[in-house]
């Protein structure tokens, strides 16, 4: 890293694996209020989610996630988004999600989420708060 | 799924994860991971305000982000050609109130570039120049890029 030079001040992070025989690529990019983790095998980035914590006076936060884009009728997706922002949450940001689901079987998204979380906590505490 | 493989999988991740986590000078880095994802990042100067610009390539759609001196997010749109007469579509997915500022500027890259467009556009409500010059530099930069489909 060239500390004299300026910097792009949106940082990412890029994974590519092989899920059940199914290409998937992970993209993980933190804004100033948001970070964005797209989730494809698909080619697009299919199912569009936004996650926040709202802010209010109790001492546990509460969180308004919400399908913006894409299949509204596959509750695992918005559970993964849920999970995803109390985690964020817990890890001391108070940015915001946008999360993208694109998979060709949402059953795998059971199976990867605790990996998926270890992986995120090792791209999270890599990135600049 | 052996769930061995999938913790292998994300372990390797974590070593890539170090490495491209450092993406971190002004001049534009694009990084490909081999597969279908393309990354490009860059920065320009437009009348004394800094535009931030990433594209990320899928394959069968374009995110870009427009940041006009800050790395807010904005507003998120959705824009493609939609059937049955093939005219775009454009949607606002998170924010976009009543200044749809960057509506205009995700139906016109679909216009103009005939891909499937996912936009988030943080550019200030009544700058008309400034939008139009993001705009320009973002659809010269997507032909430069080669991710343009040729329009009929």
């Amino acid at each position: 890293m060239d500390i004299s030079t300026p910097t792009f001040p949106v940082h990412h992070s890029t994974l590519s694996l092989d899920i059940e025989g199914h290409k998937t690529e992970i993209i993980i990019s933190s804004y100033e209020d948001h970070f964005l983790v797209i989730v494809t095998q698909i080619g697009s980035m299919g199912t569009i989610l936004h996650a926040r914590k709202e802010e209010g006076v109790s001492i546990n936060p509460t969180f308004n996630v919400s399908v913006t884009f894409g299949k509204r009728d596959e509750p695992m997706l918005v559970a993964c988004a849920r999970q995803l922002i109390e985690f964020i949450s817990a890890s001391g940001y108070s940015k915001g999600l946008v999360l993208s689901l694109g998979l060709k079987d949402h059953s795998v998204v059971r199976h990867i989420f605790l990996y998926f979380l270890e992986y995120c906590s090792v791209v999270l505490n890599l990135l600049p708060k | 799924m052996d769930p061995n493989e999938s913790k292998e999988a994300f372990g390797n991740g974590v070593e890539t994860a170090t490495q491209s986590v450092n993406q971190l000078t002004m001049k534009e880095h694009t990084t490909q991971d081999g597969g279908g994802v393309q990354v490009t990042c860059f920065s320009e100067v437009s009348n004394e305000v800094t535009l931030h610009f990433q594209i990320i390539r899928l394959q069968k759609q374009i995110y870009a982000w427009i940041g006009c001196s800050s790395a807010k997010f904005g507003h998120l749109y959705a824009a493609a050609r939609t059937r049955p007469s093939n005219t775009v579509s454009v949607t606002s997915l998170i924010g976009g109130t009543s200044d749809n500022t960057g509506s205009g500027v995700a139906r016109r890259l679909v216009l103009k570039t005939g891909l499937n467009i996912i936009l988030a556009c943080d550019l200030p409500k009544n700058s008309p120049m400034l939008e139009a010059d993001a705009e320009k530099r973002l659809v010269q930069k997507l032909i430069s890029l080669g991710y343009t489909k040729p329009q009929v």
